[in-house]
């Protein structure tokens, strides 16, 4: 008898969980509310805004750390609106070539609530935003211990490297001077002569040369103004959390859950000015009133929105999705608001370039943008076949090689169509790029390759001292399967011309030390912007970025006096019709002398459930957050719809279980009776 | 008794400092210093803060032997850290690695612990039912499935249940944690159903083989002579007299729960220490990575200790000396 009770105690448990059971990740105390969810795969490694390099590390700092400019969120080619700052600073050129900006802060800023204030006094929470606090963050650049990527690009700011070398001396001399709070450090190595900080709101920033690029730094987290009693107290002694992991900002959002193995939670930060101040109506509190033609047919401009104060959302939640397949079922199941496409599903859901049907009928919205990338193949310029040494010859080869190459199929064997076919390396959106422009060694023509390839001392492919097709070697730091197939397009399209050329495919390491050593020919690389200006590429080329003797990232060791002399005066211009000329110059120097063969300008595809609205991908690694907005009453329905339990299966299986066992274990007491 | 846990233990070192030499050499074999430090602060870093950055956590050090200063390589850092227990930070994000383990250790029990209780009843259950209906329909179904059950890769079950139970029934959430004891259920409802299927059939087969051989024996033939039932004879007679092969598989398992299972936290999304080794592969992460080794290979070699340790409770011929 026992045992049959027991057994209905069970069965009856079960029916109860299955009753009570739901594939829904999330609280229900949250339910309703305004929370953006997206999935992230890799962890942030750092939310030190002066030190943070990574998409995911700016995609949370981004959202809590305001800077001086920002990016208008609609309007293409980039541009650059004030932030923290009251406006966009001209440069005004000083003596001996110098050149200074100067920013004027807002009133009435205020850094987010947190304990780490207690440090100006008991009780106190917070503080208002000062100049000095942005002099703070470009000492904290220039601190060797802090290492930020960017301190060397930074260094055209006077002084900066004085600094640097100050603090470093000082605390080498005297171990009692490191133990110092940093803000006291700081002091007592002296001020950055190029960081003048003139009012309580106003700070000059002095450039040792003309370097118009100084502004885009100034639209990135580097440069965001820090409390020094935040880096003072986080510390990570004691119990207490490093600065890395708690960051003390001035944006739209806090960081209320850093647990970045599973969960980052983002709130609406109540001392952002934007919430603060709505009336100020500052362009970067204010939802766009224009933006590109397209923006309005994408519903980014509705009336209701325009002009509206910032930001719509109560919060963000970013939860760790290390697996791409359960993170893309989820997006269909309507618990993450947007996402990517992996290649696993990519067919199901994009037909002929388009959302299927199956998506559309979801109410799900496709964005595709154009990233302000290049991907390309280089030919190392130091190499004695494919470089500058051997002149005309080389020259005629890599034209050749270049003819060979179909972007538009590589397009379509690897990224699924997803980019389009480079013609120069300046891509799509940035100061420069000609939609109608098209390079005449971008075009696959085997018949000309071939004519070029014999002008060149090579016909037919074949190497008159061997009397064998020239041998080539394509080296790459990716041994993977399917970067194997890929580097075997290129090989295959070059057969075509009669070349011969390996696949020397090593290790990162092997790789890093073939390039230390110039002892590579053609490799494949790639650059994402930093920022939407062509100097951000141009410079890929500019002989002092050289890879092999300077380490610098011109990997393909281009060097070319004239191109250079071109870059130094376009690099000091802003973008008018004199820096177009220098740039389609540039591009005419590149077209005939073929470091590159430029390969494609990738496009991300995104996709939108349709209750978020106004979301455009921004291209660049900036936040975009606070321009969205949410129907929470459609996004319940329709989880709702999506996720009904399936019970019948359950209920199914206990009878067919019980149908098999019990005449077995009938059967056996019977005989053994 | 005593004397051999310590003199065990003595011969333990001599494999952890192996484990840890090993170590060493095969990581620094695929990569280097330079690829931390890359990962560390980003491919987009100049070399100056990438030696910077090498510099600040010991890595511009030789790596075997400073001719120097003797004591000061990466190979000397390298044992001196693991064998005082001083991990230090984490090489991808500067955490404080002690921080990292004691957070991860939560997640991964919240997994493992369920998942070891009941898989050991289940498949202790199931091998003695199968055991008890041998040599008829049901016993020689229970062989065949747990084969089947052996040849599907965890993977499979780990995909299939996700697809399974999360997206077509809908029951639970496809990956995901959440520690509140209200909903945590929810979470570890897929990954410890598709852990138990994963095992049930090696383990099942095992004990079913177990406890066939021992109803074998005479003592068992006596039992069933004398007239004592089926059930009874296995459950009391059976089943204790097979606890020693039953320990050898049980016991070293049990330290080791701590360490959690990569497979099913990457895919569940579980923030156990498996996915912390996870991620430290994928980093780069040396610091983390020596120290998930190390404390796992010290946790084997406890979980052998304690096996042997067992026998002694579970069989009074045995005697450890």
């Amino acid at each position: 008898m026992k045992w049959r009770r027991g057994g209905f105690g069970a069965a009856l448990c079960v029916l109860v969980a299955l009753a009570a059971c739901t594939n829904d990740p999330y609280p229900e105390a949250d339910t309703g509310k305004k929370l953006l969810y997206l999935p992230f795969d890799e962890p942030p490694k750092t939310l030190d805004p002066q030190v943070a390099y990574s998409t995911i590390d700016h995609s949370v700092i981004g959202n809590v750390y305001d800077t001086l400019l920002e990016y208008h969120y609609l309007k293409r080619p980039y541009t650059l609106i004030p932030g923290l700052a009251t406006t966009v600073p001209t440069p005004q050129p000083l003596a001996d070539g110098r050149v200074s900006y100067r920013f004027q802060l807002r009133e009435d800023l205020l850094f987010q609530d947190d304990p780490a204030f207690g440090l100006d006094g008991p009780g106190i929470r917070t503080r208002q935003v000062l100049a000095k606090d942005v002099a703070f963050s470009l000492a904290r650049i220039a601190d060797p211990e802090v290492n930020s990527p960017v301190f060397e690009t930074l260094a055209k700011i006077d002084g900066l490297r004085d600094f640097s070398e100050r603090l470093k001396k000082l605390r080498a001399e005297d171990p009692a001077f490191a133990q110092r709070r940093i803000d006291e450090q700081y002091a007592l190595a002296g001020p950055i002569s190029g960081v003048r900080v003139l009012g309580p709101l106003e700070l000059e920033i002095v450039l040792s040369e003309s370097y118009p690029q100084i502004l885009y730094w100034f639209a990135m987290p580097f440069t965001t103004p820090v409390p020094w009693e935040g880096v003072a107290t986080y510390d990570g002694r004691d119990g207490r959390d490093l600065f890395s992991e708690h960051p003390t900002g001035t944006g739209p959002w806090k960081l209320v859950v850093y647990d970045k193995r599973l969960r980052i939670a983002l709130r609406r930060n109540p001392n952002w000015y934007g919430i603060r101040h709505p009336e100020w109506r500052a362009p970067g509190a204010t939802y766009p009133r224009a933006g590109e033609s397209s923006d309005a047919e994408a519903g980014r401009l509705v009336p209701s929105t325009v002009g509206r104060a910032l930001p719509f959302l109560e919060g963000i939640e970013f939860r760790r999705e290390k697996e791409s397949i359960p993170s893309f079922a989820k997006f269909l199941q309507g618990y993450y608001d947007a996402s990517g496409i992996i290649k696993e599903s990519f067919d199901r859901v994009i037909r002929n370039g388009e959302l299927s049907p199956e998506m559309a009928a979801r109410g799900v919205s496709l964005s595709k943008s154009v990233l302000p990338a290049t991907y390309y193949l280089g030919f190392n310029m130091d190499d004695p076949v494919v470089g500058r040494e051997a002149g005309e010859q080389s020259r005629k080869l890599r034209e050749a090689m270049s003819l060979a190459i179909d972007s538009k199929e590589y397009t379509r064997l690897f990224t699924n169509g997803r980019g389009i076919p480079a013609e120069s390396p300046i891509p799509p959106g940035i100061f420069g790029y000609e939609a109608d422009y098209r390079n005449p060694y971008r075009e696959v023509d085997l018949e000309r390759a071939r004519a070029l390839l014999s002008e060149a001392g090579y016909p037919g492919g074949i190497d008159p001292k061997t009397g064998a097709p020239l041998k080539l070697s394509f080296d790459s730091p990716d041994t993977s399967a399917a970067a194997l197939l890929q580097f075997q397009f290129f090989v295959d399209a070059w057969r075509k011309i009669g070349l011969d050329v390996s696949i020397a495919a090593t290790s990162y390491n092997q790789f890093q030390d073939k390039i230390r050593r110039g002892a590579y020919q053609i490799f494949q690389w790639g650059w994402v912007a930093d920022y939407p200006d062509p100097e951000n590429f141009l410079f890929l080329l500019w002989t002092p970025m050289g890879r092999t003797h300077g380490g610098g990232p011109n990997t393909a060791n281009f060097s070319d006096p004239s191109y250079d002399e071109l870059f130094l005066e376009m690099k000091a211009r802003g973008n008018d019709e004199r820096r177009l000329e220098l740039i389609r110059k540039m591009r005419g120097i590149l077209e005939e002398e073929r470091p590159w063969i430029e390969l494609f300008h990738p496009e991300s595809y995104l996709l939108a459930q349709g209750w978020l609205h106004n979301e455009k991908p921004p291209g660049l690694s900036i936040p975009t957050a606070k321009y969205l907005d949410i129907d929470t009453a459609q996004r319940a329905e329709l989880r709702s719809a999506w996720n009904q339990p399936i019970r019948w299966p359950a209920y199914a299986a206990a009878g067919l279980g019980l149908l098999v066992i019990v005449p077995g274990i009938f059967t056996y007491l019977r005989e053994r009776q | 008794m005593w004397a051999y846990v310590v003199r065990r233990l003595a011969y333990s070192l001599v494999t952890v400092l192996g484990v840890l030499f090993l170590l060493f050499l095969l990581f620094f074999l695929v990569t280097n210093p330079d690829d931390i430090a890359r990962k560390a602060v980003g491919e987009k870093a100049p070399p100056q803060a990438l030696e910077q950055w090498k510099k600040n956590h010991g890595y511009d050090k030789p790596r075997f032997w400073n001719p120097e200063h003797p004591t000061d390589s990466m190979l000397v850092d390298h044992f001196r850290r693991m064998l005082t227990f001083d991990f230090g930070n984490s090489d991808a994000d500067d955490t404080p690695i002690w921080r990292r383990l004691r957070s991860g250790a939560g997640p991964s029990l919240s997994l493992s612990l369920p998942l070891f209780t009941l898989g050991l009843l289940l498949t202790i259950s199931l091998g003695l039912l199968v055991a008890f209906f041998r040599e008829t329909y049901i016993d020689r179904m229970g062989v065949i499935l747990c084969v089947l059950a052996m040849s599907i890769s965890t993977v499979l079950y780990i995909i299939g249940g996700q697809y399974l139970i999360a997206r077509v029934l809908r029951w639970f959430p496809i990956s995901g944690f959440d520690p509140s004891p209200s909903v945590i259920a929810r979470f570890l409802a897929v990954p410890v159903l598709v852990g138990l299927l994963s095992n049930v059939g090696d383990s099942v087969r095992f004990y079913r083989a177990v406890f066939v051989e021992e109803s074998s024996r005479d003592y068992v033939r006596t039992a069933r002579a004398k007239g004592c039932g089926e059930a009874r004879i296995l459950i009391h007679h059976v089943l204790r007299n097979s606890l020693v092969p039953i320990l050898t598989q049980v016991v070293v398992a049990i330290p080791l729960l701590v360490m959690g299972s990569i497979l099913l936290e990457s895919f569940f999304g579980i923030p156990g220490l498996g996915s912390i080794t996870v991620d430290a592969i994928n980093a780069n992460d040396f610091a983390t990575l020596r120290t998930m080794v190390y404390l796992g290979s010290l946790l084997f070699i406890l979980g052998q200790i304690l096996t042997d340790v067992s026998y002694t409770l579970v069989d009074p011929r045995v005697r450890l000396e």
